[in-house]
């Protein structure tokens, strides 16, 4: 049953190194909730990022479009022309940044037919300077500076008020340190939004895996419903399940239910049709019985054929399997089994010793234990010579779960080792005198196996042949 | 020995009828589980033949009721349900044997010998009184090895005799053990009978009991 269980449990996701698992993990609800969460968050993320980091950009350079407006007020303020034509400052525009060479902060006043006057700092460059196209208002633009620097500049045509010329005014600014203002605030601002990414990604998975859980509880339930531990979704009776996922539940218990009812029908109908072919099977078996034209034979061993057939698959169909029920009490159901089985036994007088301490129970249906335990009982009986020994133990160390051991033993003369496995064929017999239809043993293998049990076959202390049965314990 | 036959098959109670008539039995027929249980009740039968789905009444339902009023004649239950619960809750429900059906008469005969003669608190198969044998598997009477021929009639007292050997039998016993429900009853038939019996066995084994009926034992009459 476990080995089933594991190769169809298809739900179960240990799939970190297999190759589709991204693509399964994305097809997978945790996956959707995951991956379309990150996407979204990480896009609203992107555009504030890039929204905050433009708008930082643009108050420093205004910031800094002022400082140079003011300058350039303040160039203006202290210009004059000279009554001989030359141009000059009225006072020094002593500021210690336009002194030293390449210092970031400039300014510069052209004339069209002049040599430009420009600041110190500037020291051999000059502004590049427009005279062609006039603009008496202020503009702002990134030029080349001196020293291979960027500069914010702002230039201004000015007719001074002494002289009818006009003057090219400009001043500049490195933008280094601007770029680097910005670019460190652009820096701290996407790892920051990098850090709420995460924390909210970590945040997300932590809020699916919550969600869901009463979706995996379904599963583990559902695993449990398939492997026999229990018969309905036991999810539904604890309470712990939220409301909007009862009719669900609900609805799965109701289909399992509904399936039970139809495997029960169907059950009935197969039984209810071999059962109705057994008088008449009787009838014909009892008419040509004794008889031996041709036509009789041929009927006989028609009927025996459709007996055996009936009974193959009457006794498979019968097989309930699966357990969680409250369990079958063993020693007073061994009990009944040994009573029938000597009664059939009919004259033979076999002396039958039980072991069997209270309190074990069979996890499984009643129709099963009888079919298993009646059929390797009858057996014994059948072949032994005077005693039956049936012991039944509970195990439980090292199984995954409790386990009983059955063993029946017979004082017969047992059967050779090799010929053991053929008792499992269907309709086959060792002694062809003894009646029986020979499925005993492979029905019992069959219901066996249903449960996740198993049978095997030794030589019993007793001498004749010893039948261990492994059937899960309640 | 009177057998009730409870099977609603007409054909297979017709089948085992004939059967039983040819091994040396009386037997009484029921289609129907109420006309079987009201028989099995009113009537002393050594045996039933019971099927379990039966119209009417199943076959579990009226051997409970039997057992309930202490009827404890021996029961074989014959049935297509052959699971082995089917078989534990027939035998608890107060069966002696079970039989599955399919199955050959012959099968069925043996089985109701063998539970017959159990009842009776016999163990062998060959009923010996001195030195009269009845060999219930083939219907044979011998006396001292040598064969005795018996009417129908006659095995049937003798065989129910042998089976409750050593004890008193009256003639309304005999009556009815040995004739089915239909048959005319009459006691004088019987001494008739048990005359013939004894000059064919030709050994002092039937004797008189006056006023009570008769015994099977070996040896002079005494008191």
């Amino acid at each position: 049953m476990s080995d089933t269980a594991d190769s169809k449990g298809s739900v179960s996701k240990k799939t970190s190194d297999s190759p589709g698992a991204f693509a399964r993990f994305r097809a997978s609800l945790t996956g959707r909730l995951i991956v379309s969460a990150v996407v979204w968050s990480s896009l609203a993320l992107i555009i504030g990022g890039v929204v905050l980091s433009f708008a930082f950009r643009s108050y420093v350079l205004t910031d800094v479009d002022e400082r140079l407006e003011l300058l350039l007020d303040t160039l203006v303020g202290i210009s004059e022309v000279s009554p001989n034509g030359e141009f000059r400052f009225n006072q020094p525009l002593a500021d210690q940044r336009f002194m030293t060479p390449y210092s970031g902060w400039y300014w510069q006043v052209s004339e069209a037919s002049m040599e430009p006057v420009r600041s110190r700092s500037l020291w051999d460059f000059a502004l590049y300077s427009e005279h062609e196209q006039r603009r008496f208002a202020l503009r702002y633009s990134i030029a080349d500076g001196p020293d291979g620097q960027t500069v914010r500049l702002a230039e201004h045509d000015i007719i001074l008020p002494e002289a009818e010329r006009v003057f090219h005014y400009q001043v500049a600014t490195n933008m280094a340190e601007v770029q680097a203002a910005i670019d460190r605030f652009n820096w701290l601002l996407f790892s920051a939004l990098a850090l709420i990414l995460a924390t909210v990604t970590l945040a997300l998975v932590l809020q699916v895996s919550y969600g869901l859980r009463p979706l995996r509880r379904i599963r583990r339930d559902l695993v449990d419903v398939r492997s026999g531990r229990s018969a309905r979704l036991m999810s539904s009776k604890d309470g712990q399940l939220p409301d909007d996922l009862k009719p669900l539940v609900d609805e799965i218990n109701g289909l399992i239910d509904q399936n039970d009812k139809l495997l029960q029908r169907a059950r009935t109908h197969v039984g209810n049709l071999a059962h109705a072919l057994k008088t008449p099977l009787s009838v014909i078996q009892n008419e040509v019985d004794g008889r031996d034209d041709d036509g009789a034979q041929l009927i006989g061993r028609q009927a025996k054929s459709i007996r055996v057939h009936i009974d193959h698959h009457l006794k498979r169909a019968r097989i309930a399997g699966g357990g969680s029920g409250p369990g079958l009490p063993v020693a007073a159901r061994i009990g009944k089994l040994v009573n029938a089985v000597q009664v059939i036994a009919g004259d033979k007088a076999i002396e039958t010793k039980v072991t069997c301490a209270d309190g074990i129970s069979f996890d499984g249906e009643k129709e099963d234990f009888d079919e298993i335990i009646g059929n390797i009982l009858e057996n014994a009986a059948k072949w032994a010579r005077s005693k039956v020994e049936l012991d039944v133990v509970r195990l439980e160390q090292g199984l995954r779960r409790p386990m009983l051991e059955i063993r029946i033993e017979d004082d017969g003369d047992g059967v050779p080792e090799e010929e053991r496995e053929a008792l499992f064929d269907r309709g086959k017999r060792l002694d062809e005198h003894v009646p029986g239809t020979g499925l005993g043993l492979a029905i019992v293998r069959d219901i066996a196996d249903m449960y996740g049990g198993n049978v095997d076959l030794s030589t019993a202390t007793l001498g004749g042949l010893a039948v261990t049965i492994m059937l899960p314990a309640k | 020995m009177r057998i009730l036959i409870v099977e609603d098959d007409e054909t297979l109670a017709g089948q085992i009828a004939g059967n039983l008539k040819d091994a040396g039995y009386t037997y009484d027929i029921a289609y129907d589980g109420e006309e079987g249980h009201f028989l099995g009740d009113t009537e002393p039968y050594d045996a039933v033949i019971l099927d379990l789905g039966l119209p009417v009444m199943d076959g579990a339902s009226i051997l409970k009721k039997w057992r309930a009023d202490d009827r404890q004649m021996p029961v074989l239950i014959l049935t297509a349900r052959d699971s082995w619960t089917d078989k534990v809750e027939g035998l608890d429900a107060g069966a002696d044997d079970y039989l599955a059906k399919p199955f050959i008469v012959e099968e069925l005969l043996a089985r109701l010998r063998a539970l017959i003669r159990r009842s009776a608190g016999q163990t062998s198969p060959v009923l010996e009184v001195g030195p009269v044998r009845l060999d219930t598997r083939n219907s044979k009477v011998m006396v001292d090895g040598a064969a005795v021929k018996l009417t129908a009639q006659e095995f049937k007292l003798l065989s129910y005799l042998m089976h409750h050997d050593g004890k008193v039998i009256s003639r309304t016993e005999l009556t009815e053990h040995i004739y089915d429900q239909d048959f005319d009853k009459d006691s004088n038939t019987i001494e008739v009978f048990v005359n013939r019996i004894r000059k064919k066995l030709d050994v002092p084994v039937i004797h008189t009991v006056r006023g009570l009926g008769y015994r099977m034992e070996w040896g002079e009459e005494h008191a």
